[in-house]
């Protein structure tokens, strides 16, 4: 009987070609938008997961900020973490990891860059739930000069020969040997603190590098602290315990804890290890996975139950011939599953094939390995659950038919049926509307944030940035390197050239945050944070900022002064009206007198996500990068991979030793938002494809309606109707829902965009243009679809249409 | 002359062959007159009267219809013509479900573009005339047949028509109410209307003036 059952099913799905396409295309993009999606919020959710996360916290630290506690920052004091444990039995163990940076590792005569890496306590291994590939786990950090590497990086090092024992020298280290004790494998470790390698905490306190911090008080803010607590502890408790317990030596500040689970979704402080995901879009594409899956079902009940009209008569055969009602819903629920699952397995099919595109498109690398699957699993079951729902109802539909009505073709369903699928379109505009105003509002923030003037021109200008292994004394080293800034100089397409420890677009680390500063009325300030960074003279030239008061610094022989420039918001600070009236004043900072040499309009230094920050800028010397304006009018095209050429010979004639590499500014301030931007992109995605499936469901309950109209429409084109008056007459009820879903959708879709603003310092306006163009445009998608079908009902000779008698 | 059909060939190819559905049908019509259709089933009576009616094309052959060559008019100026000048009843009365009598009876006003008020007055008189003002607010479903037909009719006829063209008027109903249909018709053609109509029952021809008989769509 199945068998049978099962080739009918078939049968009937080859015959109805179009109808089998539509149901089969809709579901198979549904599915497969949905998988897709949520691999991607399935991999955001999947950092520092791990046995034990639950109980691991990070300890960071809150600003005392005009009278209240504000997350001041990522990093908490090298004493954290042994002052909370002798504090509080509950943490069991803590693990402080310091950045190192951009480390360069040699080995023999090779040059490893690009490395990330920190100091670690040995407890990280325990603390973050980690295993060694080689190596024992006991003691590979415990020793100083201890080093773990990643195995991608002891491979790149050491190839396929055993790492252990072998040394290495970190560049900038002089001979210092670093001895290798293990290897960690990182492959699908997804955590917000990446490490290429780790060397043993202890090594701080003897190595040069970090003399300047040997006095470890509470003055030393950056380091990474994680606790784990005791299972059984009362984390609100442990947390109110935390930030009420002053250090003595603390002053205005408190310590805080956050679970480490929600770093890389909801943490957004400065100085974070990596610029971490964003919670609320990994949300917002979880719905739309959802919506997505429910617009494909709801479209497929909406194209079978409207189909289930044209087949009335079969129904009615059946009944004639003894069917009972049980074994045509089976007949028609064989023949929903055959559909769905060849669906499924489609989609399965289009997601293996597209996974590449759309790790392409969100610049991931989501894989289809076993973990993933099976934590789709559970979406599977709601899947399946969802599919048989969805084919109940038309089967139900089906064997509720009168035979002899049937029979006759006046298959009457009932209006509790009409309403039930038009409330089902009414749905799928809701969501088709809301995510068009989604999808221009995504967009069009990240148009504004584009296109908002940062207050510098970052378009010509390109940051060198080397190490040089062998420097041998700094006044060498200085001498060197002016001769490689005055090189550069003489290059025609080169505008000017200037030495900066930071810029614009770059990482938190390299800015400086302070507390506690004099202003030239003699006022002192503690309690607000300030940033400073320093520069050479040409900074303000290269960056083209513009001064509102004062100037740039005098270029010295020294290349370096106590001359400062503030920022419009650090004169706010001041509360000094009369601008001009602080240049050539003295600020008082770190024990000395600075010259304020002129005050410069406000720019975004970190991305339109966070605000104008006050700011002070040096001048000194610097060789942490080297910032250069092209001038753009002398050159031609495709010269930029000729300057480009033109610098790194330069550089290696002067440091034929070092590593060496560039970055273009702009693309680096627009990676800022790159989050955002994905995000875009994989909402306009999706929101194309929802609307395809809306559309599918329309086309689909059109052809319902004109076949329930034939009569009336052969009636009124008799009795003198036009083509247009039919036309109209069909499309003004699909006009009402769309105009209905538009109300609907409004309220949801601005309150959801509203809350994804929030997080932008900088937010475009939700303009009323946004709403009125998204409903447009989903009208103008329904009457399209619509059109296609009324317009064929409305065509047809009425002679064909009253000739069922 | 109301109407000449000259010749007038219909066909389909089914399975290679082709099949005539009329068959060099020559047939004039005076105005005033009554003519009755009449054959056996699958003879060609509906499709000639859809012909007459212009809601159906044929291959060959010419039909004019008041001076105007029908077979060299196009689609629209076809559909102005009949709309204008042919009212059509049908045996299942084809009435709006949802509307009610004076709404089915406005119908064709709407789409001819009459005033609100105009059409008010030609309701009204109307369901004066056929004596249904009582009924003007019922669902088709609360009427009997022959009153269904009434309505049908006078649906027909309110936009003054120069034709009815009726197919198998009667065929749903009682014989009493049958009866009082064709009195109706034979009044409506006293007072000048041409009608034609389709109908199985000798009886009901007897009130036509002429009869035409088909068999395989040829006129005997």
């Amino acid at each position: 009987m199945y068998k049978l059952y099962l080739k009918i099913a078939s049968r009937y799905l080859f015959k109805n070609k179009l109808y089998s396409f539509i149901n089969i295309f809709g579901l198979t993009v549904g599915i497969a938008s949905f998988i897709l999606i949520m691999l991607y919020v399935n991999h955001e959710h999947s950092y520092d997961k791990f046995e034990g996360s639950d109980r691991v916290y990070r300890v960071y630290m809150d600003y005392l900020e005009g009278g209240k506690y504000v997350p001041g920052d990522a990093n908490a004091y090298i004493l954290s973490g042994p002052a909370l444990q002798e504090q509080f039995p509950e943490i069991e163990e803590f693990a402080r990891l310091r950045r190192l940076g951009e480390v360069v590792l040699l080995h023999d005569d090779g040059i490893f860059d690009h490395n990330t890496a920190s100091l670690a306590d040995p407890t990280y291994f325990d603390v973050f739930d980690r295993s060694l590939e080689k190596g024992d786990i006991a003691n590979a950090l415990s020793e100083p000069y201890s080093i773990v590497l990643s195995t991608a990086l002891s491979k790149k090092i050491f190839g396929d020969a055993d790492p252990l024992g072998k040394t290495l020298k970190i560049a900038g280290s002089g001979d210092l040997l670093f001895t290798v004790t293990g290897t960690m494998d990182n492959k699908g470790y997804n955590t917000h603190l990446k490490n290429d390698f780790l060397v043993s905490f202890k090594t701080f306190y003897t190595w040069e590098r970090f003399k300047q911090d040997w006095d470890y008080t509470w003055n030393q803010n950056a380091y990474f602290t994680y606790i784990k607590v005791d299972k059984n502890a009362d984390i609100a408790q442990l947390g109110q315990k935390i930030m009420d317990y002053v250090p003595e030596g603390l002053k205005n500040e408190r310590h805080h804890i956050e679970p480490i689970e929600d770093i890389h979704l909801n943490s957004n402080k400065p100085y974070e290890a990596e610029t971490n995901g964003n919670g609320n879009n990994v949300r917002f594409l979880a719905i739309i996975a959802f919506i997505t899956l429910l617009l494909c079902w709801m479209n497929y009940m909406n194209l079978s139950s409207s189909k289930s009209l044209e087949r009335a008569k079969e129904v009615g055969i059946r009944k004639v011939v003894g069917a009972k009602k049980p074994q045509l819903a089976l007949q028609f629920l064989l023949e929903s599953a055959l559909l769905n699952f060849v669906a499924i397995i489609l989609a399965m099919l289009s997601v293996y094939i597209l996974l590449p595109s759309f790790n392409d498109l969100v610049e991931q690398d989501l894989g289809l390995d076993k973990a993933q699957l099976m934590s789709l699993l559970p979406y599977l079951a709601i899947m399946l659950v969802g599919a048989s729902l969805a084919a109940f109802y038309p089967a139900f539909v089906l064997t509720r038919f009168n035979p002899t009505k049937a029979l006759k073709g006046k298959a009457q369903t009932s209006s509790g049926g009409a309403f039930f699928i038009k409330s089902l379109v009414v749905c799928q505009f809701v969501a088709t509307i809301a995510l068009l105003i989604g999808t221009f509002v995504a967009n069009k923030q990240i148009h504004f944030l584009k296109n908002r003037p940062i207050g510098a021109n970052l378009e010509p200008v390109i940051a060198l940035k080397g190490q040089v292994l062998n420097k041998t004394s700094d006044s060498l080293f200085n001498m060197s390197f002016d001769a490689f800034e005055d090189e550069l100089r003489k290059i025609p397409y080169i505008a000017e050239v200037t030495g900066a420890g930071t810029y614009p677009g770059d990482s938190f680390d390299n800015l400086n945050s302070n507390m506690g500063i004099t202003f030239p009325n003699g006022k002192t300030d503690e309690k607000h944070i300030w940033y400073n960074y320093s520069v050479g003279a040409e900074y303000f030239d290269v960056m083209g900022m513009e001064f509102v008061a004062g100037g740039p610094f005098i270029q010295t022989s020294q290349k370096s002064s106590n001359n400062v420039v503030i920022n419009e918001k650090m004169v706010h600070f001041m509360e000094v009206t009369d601008v001009e009236s602080i240049v050539g004043k003295t600020i008082n900072y770190w024990g000395a007198d600075w010259t304020v040499a002129g005050v410069i309009k406000d720019y975004n230094h970190s991305g339109m996500k966070s605000p104008v920050v006050p700011m002070v800028i040096r001048h000194t010397r610097n060789s942490q990068n080297v910032l250069v304006k092209l001038d753009r009018k002398a050159m031609t095209m495709g010269n930029t991979e000729k300057a480009l050429d033109d610098m790194n010979r330069i550089w290696h004639q002067i440091f034929p030793v070092s590593t060496y590499n560039y970055t273009f500014l702009d693309q680096k301030y627009e990676a800022l938002f790159k989050d955002e931007q994905k995000f875009a992109k994989a909402f306009q995605l999706f929101t194309v494809l929802a609307i395809l499936i809306a559309s599918l469901g329309l086309f689909g309950l059109t052809s319902y309606t004109c076949l329930q109209r034939t009569k009336e429409i052969g009636i009124r084109k008799v009795n003198g109707a036009t083509i247009t008056q039919i036309l109209s007459l069909l499309n003004k009820d699909f006009v009402k829902w769309v105009g209905l879903a538009f109300v609907i959708a409004v309220p949801v879709a601005w309150y959801a965009m509203d809350k994804w603003l929030s997080v932008f310092a900088y937010k475009t306006p939700l303009s009323w243009w946004v709403f009125a163009l998204a409903g447009i445009l989903a009208l103008m998608i329904a009457l399209l679809t619509v059109s296609w079908q009324s317009l064929k009902a409305a065509m047809t000779n009425p002679v064909e249409s009253l000739r069922s008698e | 002359m109301l109407l000449q059909l000259n010749n007038i060939f219909k066909w389909v190819n089914s399975g290679g062959q082709r099949i005539f559905l009329l068959k060099d049908i020559n047939l004039e019509v005076e105005e005033g007159e009554f003519i009755s259709i009449m054959g056996p089933s699958g003879s060609g009576k509906s499709t000639l009267l859809n012909v007459i009616g212009m809601l159906d094309t044929f291959d060959e052959g010419e039909y004019n219809f008041l001076e105007e060559s029908v077979h060299d008019l196009k689609e629209k100026h076809r559909a102005n013509l009949y709309k204008e000048y042919i009212g059509f009843v049908f045996q299942s009365y084809h009435l709006l479900d949802e509307l009610t009598v004076q709404e089915n009876l406005e119908m064709p006003l709407i789409y001819k573009k009459f005033k609100g008020s105009e059409r008010k007055a030609m309701v009204a008189d109307m369901l004066d005339r056929f004596s249904i003002v009582g009924k003007k607010d019922l669902f088709p479903a609360q009427l009997s047949g022959g009153q269904q037909q009434l309505v049908g009719i006078a649906r027909a006829l309110i936009s003054n028509p120069k034709l009815i063209l009726a197919d198998e008027p009667t065929g749903n109903l009682n014989s009493k109410q049958g009866e009082e249909i064709m009195e109706l018709f034979k009044q409506l053609n006293d007072e000048g209307v041409t009608i034609i109509q389709v109908t199985h029952s000798e009886k009901n021809a007897e009130y036509g003036s002429r009869i035409i008989n088909l068999l395989d769509g040829r006129m005997i």
